[in-house]
């Protein structure tokens, strides 16, 4: 009995460890230069990768395994610098936001590039044969690659700290992660310290990596799994905290897998959210951090830069055209007998509704959601429980998703919304993995099998009156439409009744106020709008489209599972948003359909299609972050014959301006 | 100058609008604002003056709400505002301006005092109205959007963003931005910081003209400009109150020119 806790309790240590030299540079890089890094997961996998390549090219013995310990670590932290002097450098002095956005599109490029490289098998890094043995002690048999694991896990955390502590480096990197400004003031070129701090951060990720592709199989998701309890770790600890970083290392691998495993699997994994949750609500700093001025924050996020090309007249029609363009598609994809055609298109007028919620609260509030997959997986469940256990109507499940939506959109702005910026991101991703978690537990939800919708009726209508779509016929000229050519037009119609509501909304009182609150929150709020309540507000109508998105997403596919709520989900929204252009109500349109048919595009040619996506995203970010709504604006002072460059930096002039009536 | 000022004096009529009783504000061990009591009357033009660090600005957030106080409370027109927030105390009247590049750059001039006119007639709509009727039917709104633009002279650039207005233009926005609040105490930290002589002027004058029948709260350096315009003036050091009075009684007391204002008498 005791024997199993101690061997537990190591093996707590032992991830715990792993999770320290994550965390650690996760914390300093933010601590020194405020970037919440998303690729580091994805860099600690890449190192794993690494070093398999080097001890499969020189052998499998000791000395290979030493090498690779040095060797990949060391090209995975050339990689980092690389990455910060070309990517993240560009990025500084604006809102720190978009490096959770430029790392999320890192994310996907490295990610595809080790699928590329290495495939999609899962391995195990091959270990001399001095770690396979077991070491017998306490009448235990400890693996002693556990034992390596938690000796050369040690000494490099205690490395880190000897540098941190001890060296001039480290002086200044403490310092600056203190007060940069400080740091300037006494004569010191903080920035140049960015590149080594990047560069060591992604090394000791790669180290950890390396150490733990030994230990369990390994595969390119890894970087994925590990790289959410590692942000638990570093908002436990502390953002920016080394102290906090091992502290809570350890505590959350203690508690993962020594405590939680083996005693209660069913909390596994949403213990750890629950607690990132109520340390940011009662510590935002976390154990050890110091309270830091919103750095930074001040910085408003760059909205899409639209009109001025085109008059309000010729938007309108031209939207009415896109409308109509859109509206002939299942007619189109009838005549030409190719309804792929029809799906396409509700999956990516589906996708533009959810862009259009975020969109709501990002582009004009300025609050990152990094857990919007939480709505559309509340709304999507929604749907799908109401309609078999308390409704056959569709709309009457629909509205139960966006009133289900709303109220815990409430309930999360309601406690979230005082954290401002980072944290806001970080405390809406910890409630969206808590609800993914939990839907994997709860019986009610059909845990990782989902639930289907075949074999349930529903009809299209209220209070009894309606009719399936499958059981509806309509005849243009040679086409019928019917079932899912109907459906398509459900979703078109959703899509537009949201538009012309949220923008009315946009018109209104209540989103003048959004607007000044974009431009700038301090004004707002001694002109006597209490802010909170009023982004409180918007998260909640964002919420509220976002379940009827998640609704739809579910009835476009007759079933749902967790992968609904999963993060990836959330950052793929944020790129459509981006990608279109934020602030711009229709921007998030087009970038989802810039999305999608990028994929389409991509897929004839590659399976790895994220890559270049990936890629594209980053540049965005870098070179084109008001999206490509911004494009005709910013092209039109080259072309002959068309307008100087427009003076109105961001927001849809016609919705801005009170003029008559439509 | 001593006709202008009489002109404001003549206005105070003894009533208190602003009151603070035993005023602390610490960060850790630091005293901030030390035990601060001052009773500002209707209608006053009132300047706090004091060396660097004396604790202007913090004692200025703490009237606004800007930041909690420690101890001690806040009395606006004669009701305790201690505990409100920001956006309350504005509802109640007191208005603060920022330095110049603090307005909705994005915005055009109309609505950038639109919002503020919008924040001060909120009882004039109802939460369904807030949301669905735009914001060009409210027509007491845009009326007095209105009157302000002509007030502060700005009717003919009102559809022009606010980043690109000239630097004058800008600054009658933020005092008309203020305005639309409509305030009946005005909070200004150093209204005037990096202006020329001529741009500081020209900016008192604006604030004298437009906010004639506010009472006026002024933080400023210009040790000239504060005893020419002000009824009285406080006499910040180190967190506590060093004098109080009128601009000859401060001229004249010993304590304020050995702390503060030796340098420039002698």
């Amino acid at each position: 009995m005791l024997g199993t806790a101690i061997q537990q309790l190591l093996d707590g240590i032992t991830l715990g460890l792993v999770y320290v030299l994550l965390a650690a540079g996760l914390s300093v890089i933010f601590g020194v230069m405020n970037v919440i890094n998303f690729a580091h997961g994805e860099l600690a996998v890449l190192g794993a990768y690494l070093a398999v390549a080097l001890t499969i090219q020189t052998g499998i013995g000791s000395t290979a395994f030493v090498a690779a310990l040095v060797i990949a670590p060391f090209l995975v932290g050339i990689i980092g610098v690389a990455l910060e002097r070309y990517t993240v450098q560009p990025l500084y002095g604006r809102n720190p936001l978009y490096h959770i956005l430029l790392t999320f599109g890192l994310v996907l490029v490295i990610n595809d590039l080790v699928y590329l490289i290495w495939g999609t098998g899962s391995f195990r890094l091959p270990r001399p044969g001095v770690l396979t043995g077991t070491i017998g002690a306490f009448g235990l048999g400890i693996s002693s690659y556990n034992v390596f694991m938690i000796v050369s896990g040690t000494l490099m955390a205690f490395a880190v700290w000897a540098l941190l502590e001890y060296t001039k480096y480290g002086l200044i990197i403490r310092a600056g992660s203190q007060d940069r400004q400080m740091v300037r003031n006494l004569g010191i070129e903080i920035d140049r310290y960015y590149s080594l701090v990047f560069g060591v951060g992604a090394g000791l990720a790669a180290f950890a990596g390396i150490i733990l592709a030994g230990n369990r199989q390994a595969n390119p998701e890894l970087g994925m799994s590990i790289i959410i309890p590692a942000f638990v770790i570093v908002v436990l600890g502390g953002l920016g905290s080394f102290k906090g970083a091992v502290v809570g290392g350890l505590l959350v691998g203690i508690l993962q897998e020594s405590i939680l495993r083996p005693w209660v699997p069913w909390l596994e994994g949403m213990v750890i959210f629950v607690l990132m949750i109520a340390i940011l609500l009662i510590r935002p700093h976390g154990l050890f951090g110091t309270e830091l001025a919103e750095e930074g924050g001040s910085e408003r996020l760059l909205a899409g830069r639209a009109g001025g090309l085109l008059e309000r007249e010729t938007r309108l029609k031209l939207g009415l055209v896109m409308i109509g363009v859109l509206a002939l598609v299942p007619i189109v994809a009838g005549l030409l007998g190719n309804q792929f055609w029809v799906t396409f298109g509700s999956r990516v007028l589906v996708w533009a509704l959810f862009a259009l919620s975020l969109d709501f609260v990002m582009g004009y509030t300025g609050l990152v959601s990094l857990g919007h997959a939480l709505f559309l997986g509340l709304g999507a469940y929604a749907v799908v429980l109401g309609l078999i256990h308390v409704t056959s109507s569709v709309f009457v499940a629909l509205a139960l998703a966006i009133a289900l939506s709303a109220a815990i959109a409430w309930i999360v702005g309601f406690l979230s919304i005082r954290v401002a910026g980072v944290y806001f991101a970080m405390i809406t991703l910890a409630f969206a993995e808590l609800y993914y978690n939990l839907l994997y537990r709860l019986e009610i939800t059909g845990g990782s099998e989902g639930l289907g919708l075949i074999g349930h009726d529903y009809y299209y209508g209220i209070a009894g009156v309606g009719a399936s779509l499958d059981d509806v016929a309509f005849f243009v000229g040679p086409v019928v439409l019917t079932g899912h050519s109907l459906f398509y037009y459900v979703v078109l119609g959703a899509l537009v009744a949201s538009y012309f509501v949220t923008r009315r909304m946009l018109q209104s009182p209540f989103g003048s106020v959004l607007k000044s609150i974009r431009e700038n929150e301090e004004r707002a709020t001694f002109l006597g709008y209490n802010t909170i309540v009023y982004k409180r507000r918007a998260f909640v109508v964002s919420g509220a489209f976002a379940g009827l998105a998640g609704g739809l997403f579910a009835l476009n596919n007759a079933f749902v599972s967790p992968s609904a709520a999963e993060w990836l989900k959330s950052g793929e929204v944020i790129v459509m948003v981006i990608l279109g252009g934020m602030g711009t109500l229709y921007g998030p349109i087009i970038g989802a359909g810039a999305f999608f048919g990028l994929e389409q595009l991509l897929t004839h040619y590659t399976g790895r299609w994220r890559l270049v996506l990936g890629t594209i995203f980053v540049l965005f970010v870098i070179f084109l972050p008001r999206g490509l709504v911004s494009v005709p604006t910013m092209l039109a002072p080259y072309l002959p014959g068309g307008p100087g460059p427009a003076a109105d930096p961001g927001q849809l002039p016609e919705e801005a301006k009170t003029e008559g009536d439509d | 100058m001593a006709t202008e000022t009489r002109a404001r004096n003549q206005r105070t009529d003894g009533e208190a609008i602003l009151e603070l009783d035993g005023l602390t504000k610490t960060f850790g061990a630091f005293a901030a604002i030390d035990d601060v009591s001052m009773t500002v009357e209707r209608g006053e033009f009132r300047s706090v003056i004091g060396p660097n660090g004396a604790g202007k600005t913090t004692l200025f957030n703490l009237i606004s709400g800007a930041l909690p106080v420690t101890e001690g409370t806040v009395y606006f027109d004669g009701e305790e505002i201690t505990d409100r927030s920001p956006p309350e105390r504005v509802a109640r009247g007191i208005g603060r301006s920022f330095q110049i590049s603090n307005v909705f750059g994005g915005l055009s001039v109309r609505e950038n005092i639109r919002l503020a006119a919008q924040a001060d007639r909120r009882s004039e709509y109802n939460l369904l109205e807030s949301f669905f009727k735009p914001t060009n039917r409210y027509e007491e709104i845009n009326a007095e959007t209105g009157r302000i633009l002509e007030r502060i002279d700005l009717t003919h650039v009102a559809e022009e963003e606010a980043d690109a207005l000239a630097y004058g233009d800008r600054r009658r926005l933020e005092i008309g931005v203020v305005l639309a609040t409509d305030p009946d105490l005005v909070l200004f930290d150093e209204p005037t910081a990096g202006m020329s002589v001529e741009e500081t002027r020209e900016t008192i004058d604006l604030i004298e003209e437009v906010l004639v029948d506010q009472t006026l709260l002024l933080i400023e350096h210009d040790i000239e400009l504060v005893m020419e315009l002000s009824d009285r003036i406080t006499v910040l050091n180190r967190g506590e109150i060093l004098a109080e009075g009128t601009p000859e009684e401060i001229a004249e007391n010993r304590d304020v020119q050995d702390a503060y204002l030796g340098g420039m008498t002698e």
